[in-house]
């Protein structure tokens, strides 16, 4: 099968399962016990009041209908009305994720070729005190949840050494760019939980590689180690991890929510977080919509470079 | 295969001696000391974790209060320690709940293969569309913040992603003449799924479980700092975080600490998870 049909076939798998996600996003919110009206209203509203605004957001009509109407604004680009602001979703929503996109763009800049790097020396010094220093801390990182690496960070460069600043007071639409010392502590804590993914499936498939026979092959035809290194293991090596940078993508959405919370980034995490506490469905429902599609992007992006770089992929 | 499942039961249990060794294992002093944490936390927790007491609000770390107290006076050390049980328990049932029924999605995919096992793993692969925290953060929302609703949607979280595990390990197992023959003599299927397909598959759900159970902690704990679940006062570490974020600046202890303890157990957790994994590989890749 030529490749453009396989991209093809795979976009279109993409387009589907984003179709399953909006219909699972809206059953979620619309079918599950506790409904909209309750959410919104919090637990101590009467049965009057829950009806008032179950009639005022169409709550009484049909289930399917809903999802319906619903689906087609979405395909226009009609994210709904947000609940608290009182304005159009979709323009809140945009600005907002340009700032989050560009954060996790720089973010992926940094992590993966120092990912790589790292992953790639421990598995060439497997054993010795730098491989198990750099596994060392890669298993100590990855049981730590977003808020701990970022709260630290904070503690440390922001209060008690005053390096840097612990806020990012950006407003959603003016650019990042002109706050860059805002964007250390966010890209330093986002790039230490997304690196323990990498830097362990590098050195784990790395180390599959130096131990197969075309490297010795290689080696005993009297190629440079370094050579050996770069320009036959590591190529090879890469496939495993493209997979895990595209999973990996999905933990870096998630911990976008936790780190621009706390950082006070006006990205899409942190409306999501508010949204969740002023129980703004349609803000919140869109939120997870946009990160879901961000996260199937990922793995479309990662599905495809390793079909590029493996030829075996395409049968 | 039977040589798996009888090296997998003997392992721990049939020798006393062996028995002896296995709890000086780190791993089992570490569940040991887990389920110390939860069991007798309350009990050994030197204050009340709800009681105010204005006189001793905001107080640094000392040899009464060793992790300081926060704004109302309460005991950090006695918050952490009752806190164990609102933090791992929903993280423990999540990641059991979520694993069981991976177990039995698995099973039932390997078991019948085709049409079955396409339709639902589809099904399962929109779950896993969305980032874990996310979905978990929507059902919460929308379900109401309860400790049970928290659990549910954390297993939910779980579910398609040990499903695939247990998927891709029974449709080899599915596919054996043990099972052709259990068929043929007309067994029921919960016979087939549960006493022929399972006992083969222990090592796998094994595994599964310990390295779930450590993302378990880290999700509970991210969850209950966005809000979710447990509510004031209950002494959730991550609410504890979340509380306390506000005095970073001049009271930081109220961060610290708690943090250093999700921190320490979580860490912990990956390792026993690690080394669970690599024990039991070990065992079944020798018994092959």
């Amino acid at each position: 099968m030529p490749l453009w049909l396989l991209i093809t076939r795979r976009i279109a798998v993409m387009v589907i399962s984003l179709f399953f996600v909006a219909l699972l996003t809206f059953l979620i919110v619309n079918v599950l016990p506790g409904d909209v009206a309750t959410a919104i209203l919090g637990d101590t509203a009467t049965p009057d009041q829950v009806a008032a605004l179950r009639g005022s957001l169409g709550l009484d009509q049909p289930v399917l209908l809903r999802f319906m109407k619903w689906f087609f604004d979405l395909l226009q680009g009609d994210f709904g009305t947000s609940l608290t602001f009182n304005r159009p979703v979709g323009p809140m929503i945009a600005g907002r994720l340009l700032n989050s996109a560009t954060l996790a763009l720089i973010c992926m800049i940094v992590v993966i070729p120092v990912s790589i790097l790292f992953g790639a020396i421990a598995a060439v010094k497997q054993g010795s005190l730098l491989d198990r220093a750099i596994t060392g801390l890669t298993t100590f990182l990855f049981g730590m949840p977003e808020y701990v690496l970022a709260l630290g960070a904070m503690l440390i460069f922001a209060i008690w050494l005053q390096w840097l600043p612990g806020a990012a007071m950006i407003n959603p639409g003016e650019s990042l760019f002109l706050h860059l010392d805002t964007l250390v502590l966010p890209v330093l804590v986002i790039s230490l939980g997304g690196a323990t993914y990498i830097i362990q499936m590098t050195r784990a498939s790395m180390i599959d590689v130096l131990a197969s026979p075309y490297v010795r092959t290689a080696l005993l035809k009297g190629i440079p180690r370094w050579q050996v290194i770069l320009k036959h293991a590591l190529p090879n090596a890469m496939l495993p991890t493209l997979v895990e940078i595209g999973l990996s993508f999905g933990a870096l959405l998630g911990g976008l929510v936790i780190i621009e919370t706390i950082f006070n980034f006006a990205g899409i995490g942190q409306l999501m977080v508010m949204a969740v506490q002023s129980r703004d469905v349609p803000v919140l429902q869109a939120c997870v919509l946009v990160i879901a599609a961000a996260y199937s992007l990922g793995s479309l992006l990662a599905d495809i470079a390793s079909m590029l770089l493996n030829p075996k992929l395409r049968n | 295969m039977t040589t798996v499942a009888t090296n997998a039961t003997d392992r721990p249990l049939a020798r006393v001696s062996r028995t002896a060794r296995a709890m000086l294992r780190p791993a089992e002093l570490y569940l040991l000391f887990l389920v110390l944490l939860i069991v007798a936390g309350p009990w050994v927790a030197p204050f009340s974790a709800y009681d105010f007491n204005a006189s001793a609000s905001l107080l640094g770390p000392s040899w009464v209060h060793p992790f300081g107290t926060d704004e109302f006076g309460r005991d950090i050390l006695s918050r952490v320690l009752v806190g164990a049980r609102p933090t791992l328990l929903p993280a423990f049932a999540a990641a059991t709940l979520g694993i069981a029924a991976g177990t039995v999605t698995g099973l039932v995919c390997g078991l019948f293969g085709g049409r079955v096992d396409e339709l639902i793993m589809r099904s399962m692969d929109i779950l896993l569309s969305f980032p874990a925290l996310i979905l978990a953060m929507l059902i919460v929302t929308m379900m109401g913040s309860s400790i049970v609703n928290l659990v549910l949607a954390m297993s939910l979280i779980f579910w398609p992603r040990s499903a695939r595990l247990i998927r891709s390990a029974a449709l080899e197992i599915g596919k054996r003449e043990f099972i052709e023959a259990c068929r043929a003599r007309g067994e029921s299927l919960g016979f087939i799924l549960f006493r022929e397909m399972l006992p083969n598959l222990r090592s796998v759900v094994i595994i599964d479980l310990a390295l779930r159970s450590s993302y378990a902690i880290l999700l509970s704990a991210s969850l209950a700092y966005l809000g979710m679940g447990a509510q004031t006062p209950t002494p959730a570490w991550g609410l504890m975080v979340k509380e306390g974020q506000q005095f970073i600046q001049f009271a930081p202890w109220l961060t610290v600490f708690p943090c250093l303890v999700v921190a320490v157990i979580a860490t912990g957790t990956v390792l026993i998870g690690e080394s669970v994994r690599q024990r039991f590989a070990i065992s079944t890749r020798l018994a092959r």
